[in-house]
């Protein structure tokens, strides 16, 4: 059984675009320098950011893990170090810097991470729509109303402290839903860790990674209309 | 990145803001989100004699999505059915000009057209065998 959490990759090598070096054409076997004559190699465009930076397809990470890595990597590719090089090798520099820093940023918040995840593990957003939490929806409507009735009504006078009040404890109602939902990914995240590193491939842990990936989709969507009211409520009311 | 003058007049000037009560004869409602953007929609037909005669919206998102669906809204009044089956969020693209980004919010304004006819349809359905 494989409870590593680090790399998954060993130094220096990574998934690359081609099995020969652009340069000398010697064979290559994932190496990012190739071995003869020291050319940086093209990552592959097909990597997925959690093999790119070496770790496996877990929702907990150390962060503190992952900024090692992207400094490593960072230092490997990094346009700078290829100023007096060929044209090929700085355009390969700069292929690759763009494909980490998309993957550090990507990796490094733990709801983008999930929703990539979700990506790579689900297809895309829609295969997996649920159905729209309708209650959920009519409150946002509601309380847009009111939004837009505050914003209409005169500032200091007694509608506006009246509408302020309601604002204010409906916010806090949400701001603690959020927070919730949050907790729920979290317990999510462990159980998809877990789940994989079982290991198993038995249809009840099929049943099992179904299950963890619809319910992350929905607290991940529920998360995101919730989390766009607040901000709406917290712009408004301050 | 600009909106588009239709864009901004819908927005300034929303059509058909409101709502029908839920359970009023030959309502439809429908109601869809992207939960990619946290857009929330609410679109409602009124039926008479498989004519659209009126129609309402609320949305809770950004500029395009508002615009979206009172376009659709004003769309929709005087179709039939069978016409406001037909419309497809391209259109609403092209009418209002949306740029690439904006593309889903048009998606979402199509998804709620067909969310309010199923609802319609079903309530419909549900009538005929009521009264067999």
């Amino acid at each position: 059984m494989d409870h590593q959490h680090t790399h998954s990759a060993s130094p220096r090598e990574l998934q690359m675009a081609r099995s020969m070096c652009w340069h000398c054409q010697s064979e290559m076997s994932g190496e990012y320098f190739c071995e003869r004559c020291v050319k940086v190699q093209p990552v592959s465009k097909e990597l997925d950011y959690f093999t790119c930076m070496g770790f496996p397809r877990r929702l907990t990470i150390d962060p503190r893990q992952l900024e090692t890595k992207f400094y490593e990597l960072s230092r490997a590719f990094h346009p700078d170090f290829f100023q007096n090089k060929s044209a090929e090798e700085q355009t390969i520099s700069l292929s690759n810097s763009a494909l980490l820093n998309t993957a550090y940023r990507t990796l490094r918040d733990p709801i983008e991470r999930a929703e990539y995840l979700l990506d790579l593990e689900a297809g895309s957003v829609k295969q997996i729509r649920n159905s729209p939490p309708a209650d959920l929806f009519e409150e946002i409507l509601e309380l847009q109303d009111t939004l837009n009735e505050y914003r209409a009504v005169e500032q200091t006078s007694e509608a506006e402290s009246t509408l302020r009040t309601k604002l204010q404890s409906e916010r806090n109602m949400l701001e603690q839903r959020q927070r919730n939902m949050e907790a729920a990914l979290q317990q999510l995240f462990v159980q998809w860790d877990a789940l994989q590193d079982r290991g198993e491939a038995t249809s009840q842990a099929r049943a099992e990674r179904d299950r963890i990936l619809k319910e992350m989709r929905e607290h991940l969507s529920n998360r995101t209309y919730v989390k766009n009211i607040v901000s709406d409520l917290v712009s408004t009311i301050g | 990145m600009a909106y588009s003058d239709k864009v901004v007049d819908h927005f300034n000037n929303p059509r058909n803001m409101g709502s029908f009560k839920k359970d009023e004869e030959g309502v439809g409602t429908g109601m869809v989100g992207a939960p990619e953007c946290g857009d929330v929609m609410k679109l409602q037909i009124k039926v008479q004699n498989d004519t659209i005669v009126d129609a309402k919206f609320k949305t809770f998102g950004c500029g395009s999505a508002i615009a979206s669906s009172s376009l659709a809204t004003e769309w929709l009044k005087g179709k039939t059915i069978d016409e406001a089956q037909k419309i497809k969020n391209t259109d609403i693209v092209q009418e209002l000009n949306l740029p690439p980004v904006k593309i889903h919010c048009s998606v979402l304004a199509e998804d709620a057209i067909k969310a309010a006819l199923a609802d319609y349809q079903k309530k419909a359905d549900g009538a005929l065998i009521d009264t067999k």
